[in-house]
């Protein structure tokens, strides 16, 4: 493994990038330290944004307006406001408050504000895709089932949102891989991510080039998993006499 | 192996060794100079995220500072007209490498890490070390017993090596202003930047006036002027301006009228030293 990374940074360099660091133990511990911080974020995110987005969608799809309001009132300023502006707010201001009432007993980290202003605002975008889905489920399906005495959860659980996330997938993956970029915002608040490792690492030495080129693909390759996992899924869900 | 293939090689090659080579700015020989002499500009980077060394003026909407000064003084000298460019800590090294900006005074201090990125007037033009900010109740009462906290500072600090070495766990924001409030959260024991911003800020007493700084500095350097790297001619042209200032005593002037508090004793140890010198 290490006599492959030796040939390989050696190659690079024979290109004019230098990749030296990579045998530094401080600089490559935080690198890889971070990779694995982006990859948790990524996953507490995916889980976490289609959490809320579920219950989004369920809830903008109810017929009690005290619970579709609310939800599409959520929705519209989480969609209509930048992330990092979000974040910053959450961190800056929200955290400053809480500390100033709890004192030290404050149970939010920066990785923890990441994630839920991540999981929030994705799941914003999760739950449009997820209304179209339901939006699109006939309403001649909806009558079979009521007719067959489904109670409106039993119609919504087991008929309408198994439905909807397969008519939704392509949009859902599509903002998984948004969101897996989106992590990137974790730098700003000092998350030890990928980017904010890269940046750390660059402040200090001339390698812009060289971590830019470096982080560039391991982004590429983890949206790229995100999609594989995407395509699988829709193959694996696929109804036979809808589409394809 | 096809001629097609080699040649596509070859012209990757080629596209990123330009690409790198532009970036760490060996393309341009000393060619500062001319570009100033050409554009009839002097672009300088300044760093403007407020206090005495650099902000905005809220009145006039104008770059004020210590360091906008000298950067006027500078195409003033040099028969120019000045452009200041706001670069931040992060992305400074990569303004001027670039070629966006000529020079920068920015709050930059000499280490010898950068001293292998960039070039620089031999001549400092003020020192300044790391201070930290800290709640008043905080049993800390020294550096070293920052070993194991949580402490924040500005991604590109100048401390970053220091507080590395002294074992504290850093948390980096984009600028000194995240940073602060960073501290303000709690989310750190302390706030590490130049002691220029950190004690007229702990002065000014306000939201602040719970709050004390660690002395001594913390690895006190020289400020200077930085070049891209081997740009000789260029800061043999700037080197006398940057002594006539140290010997007229218009630093000084400079410090005191930006209301830059504690007076640096660098500046009246330079003055002393170069007027010696006589010449």
């Amino acid at each position: 493994m290490s006599d492959a990374l030796h040939w390989l940074v050696g190659q690079l360099a024979r290109l004019g990038l230098d990749y030296g660091f990579l045998f530094d133990v401080y600089a490559s511990g935080k690198l890889l330290d971070g990779a694995l911080t982006t990859v948790w974020l990524c996953l507490c995110g995916i889980v976490g944004s289609l959490l809320v987005g579920v219950l989004l969608a369920a809830a903008v799809a109810s017929k009690r307006r005290w619970l579709a309001w609310p939800a599409r009132a959520f929705i519209e300023v989480t969609r209509n406001t930048p992330t990092l502006v979000q974040l910053y707010c959450a961190f800056l201001v929200l955290n400053m408050l809480i500390n100033q009432s709890l004192g030290s007993a404050n149970p939010m980290t920066p990785f923890a504000w990441v994630v839920l202003v991540i999981s929030l605002h994705k799941g914003a975008f999760h739950a449009e895709a997820l209304r179209a889905g339901i939006e699109a489920v006939p309403a001649v399906t909806l009558e079979a089932a009521s007719s067959l005495a489904f109670s409106r959860r039993q119609q919504l659980l087991q008929v309408q949102l198994p439905l909807a996330v397969r008519f939704a997938l392509p949009a859902l993956v599509n903002n998984l891989i948004d969101l897996v970029k989106m992590t990137a915002v974790a730098s700003a608040i000092a998350v030890n991510d990928i980017t904010y490792a890269s940046i750390m690492i660059w402040t200090q030495g001339n390698n812009v080039v060289e971590l830019m080129i470096l982080i560039l693909a391991f982004f590429g390759l983890l949206s790229f998993a995100v999609n594989c996992a995407g395509r699988f899924l829709e193959a694996r869900l696929r109804m036979p006499g809808y589409g394809h | 192996m096809s001629l097609s293939t080699i040649a596509r090689r070859g012209l990757f090659a080629s596209l990123l060794a330009t690409t790198t080579l532009a970036a760490s700015g060996l393309a341009q020989a000393d060619a500062t100079l001319d570009k100033i002499q050409q554009r009839h500009k002097l672009a300088v980077g300044v760093v403007l995220s407020g206090g005495p060394f650099g902000a905005i003026d809220p009145a006039t909407r104008q770059p004020v500072g210590f360091s906008v000064d000298l950067a006027r003084d500078l195409a003033r000298q040099l028969g120019v007209e000045v452009d200041l460019v706001a670069v931040q800590p992060a992305n400074r090294v990569q303004f001027l490498q670039q070629g966006k900006v000529d020079l920068l005074i920015a709050n930059m201090e000499w280490t010898a890490e950068r001293d292998k990125l960039l070039g620089h007037v031999p001549t400092p033009f003020y020192r300044v070390g790391g201070a930290a900010a800290l709640a008043d109740a905080s049993p800390i009462k020294a550096w070293a017993d920052l070993k194991g906290q949580p402490v924040c500072t500005s991604q590109g600090s100048s401390y970053t090596q220091a507080l590395v070495d002294l074992g504290a766990d850093i948390k980096a924001f984009k600028t000194s202003a995240e940073s602060l409030l960073a501290l303000r959260g709690n989310n750190c024991v302390a706030a590490v930047h130049d002691a220029t911003l950190i004690n007229p800020l702990l002065a000014k007493g306000g939201e602040w006036s719970g709050y004390r700084a660690l002395t001594p500095e913390l690895n006190p350097a020289p400020s200077v002027i930085w070049t891209r790297l081997g740009q000789t001619d260029t800061q043999q042209r700037l080197d006398p301006f940057v002594k006539q200032w140290h010997k007229s005593g218009w630093l000084i002037e400079r410090e005191q009228a930006n209301h830059i508090t504690p007076a640096s004793p660098a500046l009246v140890e330079l003055r002393a030293k170069l007027q010696g010198e006589g010449a």
